[in-house]
């Protein structure tokens, strides 16, 4: 056990965590250089574009230390993005020590705080690095400073890198073999492994990613979850290299793989222990949550025969997305389709990608909500996440809706803009300090319907890209809500419907119409567009007749090219909605939550 | 019907809101693409395809470009060689495309002779001011003048191209023009609404925002007066934006909107063989060397399958007031547009947009000004 190493690297995105990783393999020697592609670990496409992780990815490194000794370092991989920080948690708590990696030139952001915080919670080693060392802007010394100051770590030990040339990193394999404690734990005990990702092999089930604490587990062993109690059969325990390597079993102190037989990533909960049926352990691995959806929305196949399909795609995404929740839904204007609850709105987003990508299903997502409380006359509660089931005001004695604690992270000059922003969002109990000359680390409690509607768009433009942001979850405080509607032609659309806070309605109808006029393109016919609570409209906007379209020359040179302008515009048809007589396209959907840029 | 096109792409300059394949050329246009242009002819004529069963040519267009910058010999070789070569029907139209500022009588003479009865002269306006926004190279006066030496030379059917919606450009100005037009009397009128194309002056200028484009009701009013006025001085409409007097229409593009054969000879034209389209290389130093080696200069082509090639023919006979044969479409493709298009079409009916005249189908009135959006829905 001594020879072994679990880590993590805490990164904001783009400060080149994958960079990192993959030169550490390369050093590992586990690929030739030829084989070295950029960014081995983050697999999918969408991951790979935005630069964020939504899964963890495991890997493990045989290293040939200075010492002479050869040793084994486990690389947990973590999502980046604020809408999975539980699974970040879990993921931490499987280490015994973090990499913090800083970005010269960049310096240290807010969501790079935020899982530090979640680190030093889980007692982590942290060893920070600094990354981009090649880069002219950096500026290494003053982010040291920043570090050591600020975070209160050990400027000693912080190394200087650049993942890019490959200067440097042999330190950082160095520094995790001599500063990172290795596990402890007994072997012969009985078993404590934590799951902390889990994922979905079409031809083995669930592969359940696990740190060992206490005991060991091999195949044929019949483990239980003990979360639910559920039992399974172990058919296979490895390591993870590049791709799984059986082994023998699993001993206390290491990080590797289950096969048992799970049929979906569902079954599995990241943060649960796994023990053996037979010689249970005393008690469960602290920390385990269920996970939370915090928004939920409407997904519709634009053609209304792909339902099968959507079902059949959603089924397999949720095969490999364990915080995905779906169930049927229907609306008049869209049909049949599925209520979908996710982590976040970069959580909904992933998934809209992947639908479409992967499944090539074109798809309506509607208007994005929380999840409302609102008290009856009985006093009854009754929970609401779609608009569709807002109640009849007359029978409402009150309601209440989520709360979330922001920490914005931005350079001084910003703070204004930014106490703006919170306050125009209904933001209560601002607070500050400075983590740094120059640097302001503001919170503040937000509704949390005030974050999904455009609130990073805005942040990051008052900030001009600088402003970094966190939140977690609070309460449930009381709210006033109506319903606003959005009719298109005197035609109610369910679909487009949101549930807003009374003092933003009149702002936020305006904006729908604006931006509904935007989105929806010209038609023969004059199209009115009108925000409605209840009875009353509160806003409204016309798109005017097209009259005319531009008819140019078409001789037999072009015949080709005239063509495909017009197939072009018959596909792009395709992929509107058509409500009443009315052709919606799909973006319009998502757009009224969006500001202008 | 067979149509033979030749593609002359030079210009004295380039128009500021032109997106032809066409490039500048000061003093005489080169010989040797000229040379190459009859050798490729020559390589055609040898084509198996024309000669089946009444494969005879029935037009010929030289376009451009601007093809009246060649002299009149060379332009005349390049008839005859047509003539020569291919199996033409007598009597067959052969148009030509010109700049005003490029046109002699000698020159017209020549080209007559050699059997060139069609001349289309490239005019756009009759304002000054407007010609000097649009880039091109000559001014009113010469427009006017290169209308009378057609004449002289003996041409009885002559187009004239206009273009309105342009940049400031009021109903009265384009109404000044439609009239002085008229006021010549062609036989043929071809007028277009200036639309900015990608990669021209003109686009450069609309993104910096110094292209002042006429508001849409004021270009409706501009269509609306071309149509009315127009029609009082004897022309009809029988395209999206054509107009003629009785029997002049022109041969060789109504060949096209019914979605013909036609022969593409030149760097960029476009041949289209029974439904088969092919396109010559567009650089003319890959073309003439190809065809100086005498290999065909292709660079690309299509084969639609039936229903494309039925849906094209639709698309492309709309655009003619008169609309499109169903008969013709039977006996091209065996199919029915009531029977292909089944809702889409019944709805486009009902709607008012689409009217089934006897054996014609046709955008009706009110479907004309917003044709893209119907043609979108059965291309
Ligand atoms: S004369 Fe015609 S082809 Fe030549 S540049 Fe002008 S518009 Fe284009």
């Amino acid at each position: 056990m001594n020879n072994i190493r679990n880590f993590s690297i805490i990164a904001h995105i783009d400060h080149g965590k994958s960079t990192l990783a993959d030169r550490m393999i390369q050093l590992c020697g586990m690929v030739s250089d030829r084989e070295f592609k950029n960014q081995l670990l983050d697999s999918m496409d969408i991951e790979r574009e935005r630069g964020i992780t939504i899964k963890s990815q495991t890997i493990c490194l045989p290293y040939k230390a200075r010492d002479g000794k050869q040793y084994l370092l486990n690389l947990v991989d973590t999502p980046g993005h604020v809408d999975f920080s539980y699974e970040v948690s879990r993921a931490l708590s499987s280490c015994e020590g973090a990499l913090l990696l800083v970005d010269a030139s960049q310096g240290v952001e807010a969501q790079t705080l935020a899982n530090l915080y979640l680190a030093m919670e889980n007692d982590l080693e942290i060893i920070p690095v600094l990354n981009k060392i090649d880069l002219p802007a950096a500026d290494p010394d003053t982010v040291a400073f920043q570090i050591e100051e600020d975070l209160g770590l050990d400027g000693e030990n912080i190394i200087r890198c650049s993942a890019k040339t490959g200067e440097g990193v042999d330190e950082v394999l160095e520094a995790i073999v001599n500063h990172l404690p290795p596990p402890e734990g007994d072997s012969k005990a009985p078993l404590e492994a934590l799951i902390f990702d889990a994922s979905y092999d079409a031809f083995r089930g669930t592969i359940i990613s696990c740190r060992i604490f206490q005991g060991m587990i091999k195949a044929g062993d019949t483990i239980i979850f003990m979360s639910n109690g559920a039992s399974y059969k172990v058919e296979e325990v490895g390591w993870f290299d590049l791709k799984r390597t059986p082994r023998k079993s699993l001993q206390a102190g290491e990080i590797g793989y289950i096969i048992a037989g799970v049929k979906t990533v569902s079954d599995t909960r990241p943060g649960d222990t796994i023990t053996l049926k037979d010689r249970p352990c005393a008690a469960a691995l602290p920390g385990f949550q269920e996970i939370k959806q915090v928004v939920f929305s409407s997904l519709y196949p634009i053609s209304t025969d792909e339902y099968e399909n959507l079902a059949t795609a959603i089924e397999k995404l949720k095969l490999n997305d364990a915080a995905l929740t779906y169930q049927k839904d229907s609306s008049s204007a869209l049909g049949f389709g599925f209520r979908c609850g996710f982590l976040g709105l970069l959580h909904l987003e992933v998934v809209q990608e992947r639908l479409e990508r992967e499944f090539d299903i074109p798809l309506i997502l509607t208007v994005p909500s929380v999840n409302y409380h609102f008290y009856l006359n009985d006093d009854s509660l009754l929970e609401v996440d779609n608009p569709a089931y807002f109640p009849d005001p007359t029978l409402l004695k009150g309601t209440e809706e989520p709360f979330i604690k922001a920490s914005i992270l931005i350079p001084e000059r910003y703070m204004g803009a930014v106490m703006n922003l919170c306050m125009e969002r209904r933001g209560e109990n601002t607070n500050y300090h400075y983590p740094t000359p120059g640097r302001i680390e503001f919170t503040c409690e937000i509704p949390l319907a005030e974050i999904i509607y455009d609130f990073y768009d805005k942040l990051k433009s008052i900030t001009q890209g600088y402003g970094s942001f966190d939140y977690e979850l609070l309460d449930y405080r009381p709210s006033d809500l109506v319903k606003l509607d959005i009719l298109v032609n005197g035609e109610r659309v369910d679909a487009l419907a949101q549930l807003v806070h009374r003092s933003k309605a009149r702002e936020r109808g305006l904006h729908a119409c604006d931006k509904l006029k935007e989105e929806i393109p010209r038609q023969m016919f004059k199209i009115a567009i009108q925000a409605a609570i209840g009875g009353n409209i509160i806003a409204r906007t016309t798109i005017s007749a097209l009259r005319k379209d531009v008819t140019a020359k078409c001789y037999g040179g072009d015949i080709t090219r005239k063509r495909k302008l017009l197939e072009k515009q018959k596909a792009g048809k395709k992929r509107m909605k058509t409500v009443g007589n009315v052709d919606i396209p799909q973006n319009a959907f998502l757009a009224v939550l969006k500001s202008d840029q | 019907m067979n149509g033979l096109y030749i593609h002359i792409p030079f210009c004295r300059r380039k128009c500021r809101y032109c997106s032809f394949v066409s490039q500048p050329c000061i003093g005489p246009p080169p010989a040797a693409y000229l040379e190459a242009l009859l050798s490729h002819i020559r390589l055609y004529a040898r084509v198996d395809w024309l000669k089946g069963e009444g494969r005879e040519i029935t037009s010929i267009f030289i376009g451009g470009g601007t093809p009246s910058l060649y002299d009149g010999k060379s332009l005349a070789r390049l008839i005859s060689a047509c003539r020569d070569n291919f199996n033409c029907r007598p009597g067959l139209e052969i148009s030509m495309e010109s700049d005003p500022n490029s046109l002699s009588l000698d020159q017209l003479a020549r080209c007559r002779e050699a059997g060139l009865n069609r001349l289309s002269i490239g005019i756009q306006s009759f304002n000054e001011r407007l010609l000097k926004i649009m880039g091109r190279s000559h001014n009113r006066d010469q427009a006017r003048q290169a209308f009378c030496v057609a004449r002289t030379a003996g041409f009885e059917n002559i187009n004239l191209d206009l273009m309105y919606g342009l940049p400031g450009q009021s109903p009265d100005n384009w109404r000044q023009t439609l009239n002085e037009a008229a006021a010549l009397a062609p036989e043929h009128l071809s007028i277009y609404e200036l639309s900015v194309e990608p990669g021209t002056r003109f686009a450069e200028l609309s993104d910096r925002r110094q292209l002042t484009l006429p508001a849409e009701e004021e270009v409706i009013e501009q269509e609306n007066l071309t149509c009315s006025l127009l029609e009082r001085e004897g022309f009809e409409r029988y395209e999206i934006s054509n107009f003629a007097r009785p029997e002049r229409q022109c041969r060789h593009n109504l060949n096209y909107w019914r979605n013909g054969s036609y022969l593409g000879i030149g760097a960029a034209a476009v041949s289209c063989l029974s439904g088969l389209r092919l396109r010559n290389v567009e650089k003319t130093e890959t073309y003439i060397k190809m065809v100086r080696q005498g290999l065909l200069p292709l660079a690309d082509g299509e084969a639609l399958s039936k229903e494309a090639s039925f849906r094209e023919s639709v698309i492309m006979g709309l655009r003619l007031l008169q609309g499109v044969s169903l008969t013709d479409l039977r006996l091209r493709y065996v199919l029915h547009p009531r029977d292909y298009y089944g809702p889409v079409l019944h709805n486009l009916i009902k709607r008012g947009l689409i009217a089934m005249d006897g054996d014609y189908m046709r955008l009706s009135a009110a479907a004309l000004p917003v044709a893209n959006q119907i043609l979108a829905e059965l291309v």
